[in-house]
């Protein structure tokens, strides 16, 4: 699991690629927090890369967003491919964290 | 017969392929979910398989293979998992036994529906995920003189995913 970040414009931008399984979030989780929480800013964060997604990734995807949204910022997802969007549509996880469909829609969402 | 592997230290106990069918034994450790994963997957390498059948196959074997270790085994025991696959018209069938505590999945309270990120609840959701995406669902709780794959007592968990 590998994960890399950058700014777009006053946007966090967060990549993600490879499994969030057990064995990925082990990996990826006390990262993508830090890149994310103390920053503050609105993020995206895209998961084009991400091939698989199980409950674990769900967590810390929620976990880093109430942290964030503690500090009056939001975060929104894009690029979701078929097998992933199907599990975040299961999960309802889209009720609390918004699924764009591009990167662009996804910066207009925390604009 | 084929594909029999035999290590105590990592997540596989053994694979073997008989009569069509995939058979693992995996260890009590978290390497077994990524361990058994690629078995799986490699024995349904031949199947046309879409995007979201093949996702759906790997979250039933992750979340089941995960719960019952996290949850139903004591911590490094020689406890142990057997998993038989199934290629089936239209579907794939899992079995799952294990002598962990006893856990039916049916009976489990499906997780609070999302409110707000701020409420929002993190326990239940990998259950709630397999009940959701397979087709059927059948919990027994096997005592000592009723079978098993090899142990008893032991909860058999069988699942079914439309491919």
């Amino acid at each position: 699991m590998e994960m890399r970040h950058d700014n777009v414009g006053e946007v966090r931008r967060v990549v993600l690629v490879g499994r969030l399984d057990t064995a990925g979030v082990d990996v990826v989780e006390t990262k993508f927090g830090a890149a994310i929480v103390p920053n503050g800013k609105n993020t995206i964060v895209d998961l084009s890369g991400v091939t698989f997604l199980a409950s674990m990734g769900i967590r810390m995807l929620i976990s880093t967003t109430r942290a964030l949204s503690r500090k009056g910022s939001k975060l929104v997802m894009f690029g979701a491919g078929p097998g992933v969007q199907d599990v975040i549509e299961t999960a309802a996880l889209t009720e609390i964290i918004p699924l764009a469909a591009s990167e662009n829609e996804a910066l207009e969402l925390v604009a | 017969m084929a594909n029999l592997v035999q290590n105590e230290l990592c997540g596989l106990r053994s694979a073997t392929v008989i009569d069509g069918r995939l058979e693992l034994v995996l260890n009590n450790t978290l390497a077994a979910i990524e361990d058994g994963r690629r078995r799986v997957v490699e024995f349904l390498s031949s199947e046309p398989l879409g995007e979201v059948a093949r996702h759906r196959l790997e979250m039933v074997f992750e979340e089941l293979v995960s719960n019952i270790i996290r949850h139903g085994f004591t911590r490094n025991s020689g406890q142990s998992i057997h998993v038989r696959v199934a290629r089936r018209p239209g579907l794939v069938e899992f079995l799952f036994e294990d002598d962990g505590i006893p856990f039916n999945p049916l009976e489990a309270a499906p997780p609070a529906a999302f409110q707000s990120i701020e409420t929002a609840k993190l326990g239940g959701l990998g259950i709630a995920l397999v009940t959701k995406s397979s087709t059927h669902l059948d919990y027994e709780r096997l005592t000592p003189d009723a079978g098993g794959l090899g142990f008893s007592p032991c909860n058999r968990l069988a699942v079914s995913v439309a491919t």
